[in-house]
């Protein structure tokens, strides 16, 4: 097999997509994956990194309900340093009908999911931060799940286990024969560098770009892009996930995560073309403020670090206007059988929850075409990183007195924190304060996970994510990132482009005193550093 | 307790005003919450492309040397800005090829200075560039702790020590003409800048680093020396939380600190800065100016404050506290008769003034000056 040859091809570097890979490259298969981004640039960076207990759909769509409860107990085994076991309730404020809390129990026990009927006043000591007017309240298996964290380390045992990764490498066609794909035209978007890839099977795992992929390869997936807006607080207002106990809609999904916590979302259909840049509207910026303080008062008067918004893959099934009532579930297309297209396959729909899942059955149905019969072993075996337990023991067996900020990197990195051994005490400086994230573990990025611009760092490390938004940690990590890639003048431009996306996400919540931070960040960079 | 005047805020443009009524024998007093905008000082104040004998004359009474000449100026990311008023620290060029050879030099473990970024912007000049790390005993106590190389920490450290630096870049220095420093030195003392200078045979070119600004922490130290040696009393730590206002007139304000002892005074100067150093704030709905509820200029439509693009003129930038041509502060569309209001609460909104540290100064003297000519008449 020669270096541009391959046993699959997998489009797209979410998590659907890496997850993909990890399953693929333990099954022995020779995988490659393209990403024309970063990791987890789309949905999968940009939702509200909830461990779905399934609860949520118990009631409209049972089977999603199944799959999220089964997923989620397989990942805080395989993935217990990207998970927060943090449970959630469901609470009924005055305004909702509390009939619904049986319906809504019911439905939960059918799917398999523990759900409990709490003393409301009972879940106001579990949860202080909750409305105090509550009426009802049920506890149920949720938590966070740090979706960053979840798709860098399933391309990281995908790399173990001899896989490879592009990234910032865009597919620009198909090679096709006669009705058989048999690889990929790509474009490297940094070097420009044009490559030919090949293998007798490739996988569209794209998300909501699945559809322009798709039309790529001349087969249509008819897709409904339904835009998700949340909104991140400065603080971790609350310790466990709050949901409302009514059927899903706008801003009623709480969920605390790392330092911060995430309110969302909302759920709008948006035209392609704008899935490459979402923004956030004034009147969702409200809309999740209003509805966030009804389940949490002081949300009111609690500093919003950031608006973002994602947009879902979900698939067409009729012509609901919000995809609200559109099946979460997974569907993995086989173009074969569907539109006569050999060696193509889409995985699909489903969730942040369920990619797992979702990998496994690509796999199979790859491994079907390769005539491959091996077992799919993702769901006990440990991601790296979650060999060893708690974080605090990772990080006692790894130095003898962790500091703050190797806890947080053992935190960040499970068992694999070892990587970020330092050589010398100078690597123990601190580049993100907020975050706490030493030069040891910027430069193992750099070396080892790929990242090649401040964006990418953020993704891996987490800094510029803090309560400063990069005002300081983008400065520095410029200078690292400047000095291992030789070029000055590109590092310049990222620079701009790292903080015009923080400035992205500030803007809409720009008030109070995120404004006070812009105006501080701006008048910095201008005045006082010249950029 | 009753003055000439009281000031709210003491940072740049509040301690101006201070210095000029207390040299002009007015007894004032400045209320301070402690941090200003000269702890992120540039070193240059912005728009002033000129050296007004009386604000150099005022800035040397305080020790703080000043100096202009139409050029420009090195910036920390390694581009030229145009040359406004500065500091002595600040080395202003008539062009940007400063000189043939440079040599810029760091310490090892401090990421707060960009010797890379400068390099690439003077090798773009044609000016050869080395790039050096000094590892100082002297700094080995910041390295243990992965916070504590920071600016203003280096400057404690250095400032007894200063002979170490120079002894250093004598044994560095080879042909080059010019020698590339961070401004971390002479925290209290600017003097140590003109002893490095002295004892090295080549320019040194002072430029900043990330934020805290030693030059501006001196300067904030050294005007508010000048003012307290001036007589004027600066209450540190401390802030306004009301005021009785009668027929448009201010009588006294209240302070978190002093309770039921108020501070009266026949003038009153607000200079409690733009949104950072929370002399406007803002919600979801406006803009305001939290302690007399002045009028502020602002678009209305929260989508018109911002520009998405980062690097662009952003409107609220622009937004100030709406004041008649001599600075009277406005309230409900009436001028407060004793309030001024100067520096950067203004915002754009006196684009005769200019905007930072020149509409500091610049505003300071006009509404101080405008106290004195009301007292002698």
């Amino acid at each position: 097999m020669s270096i541009n040859e391959f046993d699959v091809i997998i489009i797209g570097g979410g998590i659907t997509g890496a997850g993909t890979m990890r399953d693929c490259a333990m099954r022995g298969l020779k995988t490659l994956l393209i990403e024309r981004s970063d990791i987890a640039t789309g949905a999968t960076g940009r939702n509200h990194g909830l461990l779905h207990s399934g609860a949520r759909y118990a009631v409209n769509d049972p089977e999603s309900a199944e799959e999220c409860i089964k997923e989620n107990m397989i990942l805080r085994r395989i993935a217990s340093h990207c998970v927060d076991e943090t449970d959630g309730l469901f609470i009924s404020l005055p305004e909702d009908d509390l009939a619904y809390q049986q319906t809504f129990v019911e439905a939960c026990r059918k799917a398999g999911i523990s759900a409990e009927i709490i003393d409301p006043e009972l879940a106001k000591r579990l949860e202080p931060s909750v409305n105090p007017d509550i009426t009802g309240a049920v506890r149920v298996p949720d938590g966070s799940v740090d979706p960053f964290r979840l798709c860098a380390a399933n391309m990281l045992d995908a790399k173990l286990h001899g896989g490879q990764v592009r990234l910032h490498t865009t597919v620009t066609g198909f090679i096709k024969e006669g009705d058989t794909i048999r690889g990929v035209h790509t474009r490297n978007l940094v070097t420009g560098e044009e490559r030919d890839f090949y293998a007798p099977v490739t996988v569209n795992a794209g998300g909501i770009w699945g559809h322009d992929i798709a039309a790529l390869a001349g087969v249509n997936v008819g897709m409904f892009p339904a835009k998700g807006a949340l909104l991140v607080f400065a603080h971790r207002v609350n310790n466990m996930v709050i949901n409302r106990c009514r059927k899903p809609s706008n801003a009623d999904i709480l969920v605390p995560g790392d330092t911060v916590c995430i309110i969302g979302t909302t759920s709008t259909r948006i035209p392609f073309e704008e899935c490459d840049n979402v923004a956030v509207t004034p009147d969702e910026v409200n809309l999740l403020i209003t509805e966030g303080a009804k389940m949490t008062p002081s949300l009111s008067s609690t500093r919003i670090l950031r608006a973002y918004a994602g947009v879902r893959p979900l698939v067409s099934a009729d012509d609901d206007p919000s995809g609200r009532n559109i099946s979460r579930g997974i569907v993995c297309l086989d173009h074969e059988t569907r539109d006569g297209l050999k060696g193509f396959i889409t995985i699909t729909g489903g969730k942040l929850m369920t990619y797992r899942l979702m990998a496994e059955i690509a796999t199979d149905a790859v491994c079907r075409k390769l005539a491959i019969e091996k077992k799919c072993e993702t769901s006990e075996t440990p991601l790296p990183g979650s060999e060893e337990g708690s974080y605090e023991a990772v990080a006692r067996k790894i130095w003898e007195k962790p500091s703050m900020a190797q806890k947080a990197a053992a935190a960040r990195m499970g068992s694999h924190a070892h990587k970020i051994m330092t050589r010398d005490r100078l690597d123990e400086a601190l580049i993100c304060e907020c975050e706490e994230v030493s030069l040891a573990e910027i430069k193992v990025a750099i070396e080892r996970l790929n990242a090649s611009t401040l964006t990418d760092l953020r993704r891996r490390t987490r800094i510029g994510m803090g309560t400063c938004q990069g005002e300081f940690c983008a400065c520095r990590a410029a200078g690292l990132l400047a000095k291992a890639h030789g070029c000055i003048e590109k590092e310049r431009e990222d620079l701009k482009d790292f903080l015009q996306e923080r400035w992205k996400g500030n803007f809409p919540i720009g008030w109070g005193d995120t404004l006070r931070e812009a105006e501080y960040t701006q008048w910095v960079y201008k005045h006082v550093l010249g950029l | 307790m009753k003055f000439n005047s009281v000031i709210i805020g003491g940072g740049l443009a509040g301690l101006t005003a201070g210095i000029t009524l207390q040299k002009a024998g007015k007894s004032t007093a400045i209320i301070s919450t402690g941090q200003n905008a000269l702890h992120f000082f540039s070193g240059s104040f912005e728009s002033m492309e000129e050296a007004p004998q009386r604000i150099v004359d005022l800035f040397a009474e305080a020790g703080i040397g000043l100096h202009y000449a139409p050029g420009v100026r090195l910036m920390p990311m390694g581009t030229f800005k145009k040359a406004t008023l500065s500091l002595d620290d600040v080395s202003l060029f008539p062009d940007p090829k400063i000189g043939h050879k440079a040599l810029i030099v760091s310490f090892t473990g401090y990421h707060d200075f960009f010797c890379d970024f400068l390099a690439d912007g003077l090798e773009k000049q044609g000016i050869q560039c080395r790039v050096n790390m000094l590892n100082l005993p002297e700094l080995e106590m910041l390295e243990k702790s992965p916070s504590e190389m920071r600016s203003v920490q280096i400057a404690r450290a250095m400032d007894h020590r200063w002979e170490t630096i120079v002894r250093e870049l004598r044994i560095l220095i080879r042909d080059e003409d010019i020698v590339v420093l961070p401004q971390v030195f002479g925290l209290n003392d600017s003097s140590i800048l003109s002893r490095i200078r002295q004892s090295i045979p080549a320019q040194v070119v002072f430029v900043g680093t990330l934020p805290p600004s030693v030059p501006g922490i001196r300067t904030q130290i050294l005007l508010k020396r000048r003012y307290e040696v001036l007589g004027g009393t600066y209450l540190i730590g401390d802030q306004v939380t009301g005021a009785h206002v009668y027929d448009n007139v201010i009588h006294s304000v209240v302070t978190q600190n002093l309770g039921n002892h108020f501070l009266e005074a026949d003038n009153f100067i607000l200079a409690t800065g733009g949104f950072f150093s929370k002399g406007l704030k803002s919600n979801p709905f406006d803009i305001s100016e939290p302690i007399f509820g002045l009028d502020v200029e602002q678009a209305e439509d929260r989508n018109d404050w911002y520009n998405p693009e980062f690097m662009r003129e952003q409107p609220y930038m622009k937004y100030g506290v709406a004041t008649d041509p001599t600075l009277h502060a406005i309230a409900g569309g009436e001028p407060i008769k004793n309030l001024f209001a100067i520096g950067s609460i203004l915002g754009g909104t006196r684009t005769d003034m200019g905007m930072g540290g020149g509409l500091a100064l610049r505003s300071a003297l006009a509404a101080a000056d405008q106290i004195i000519k009301q007292a002698e008449q």
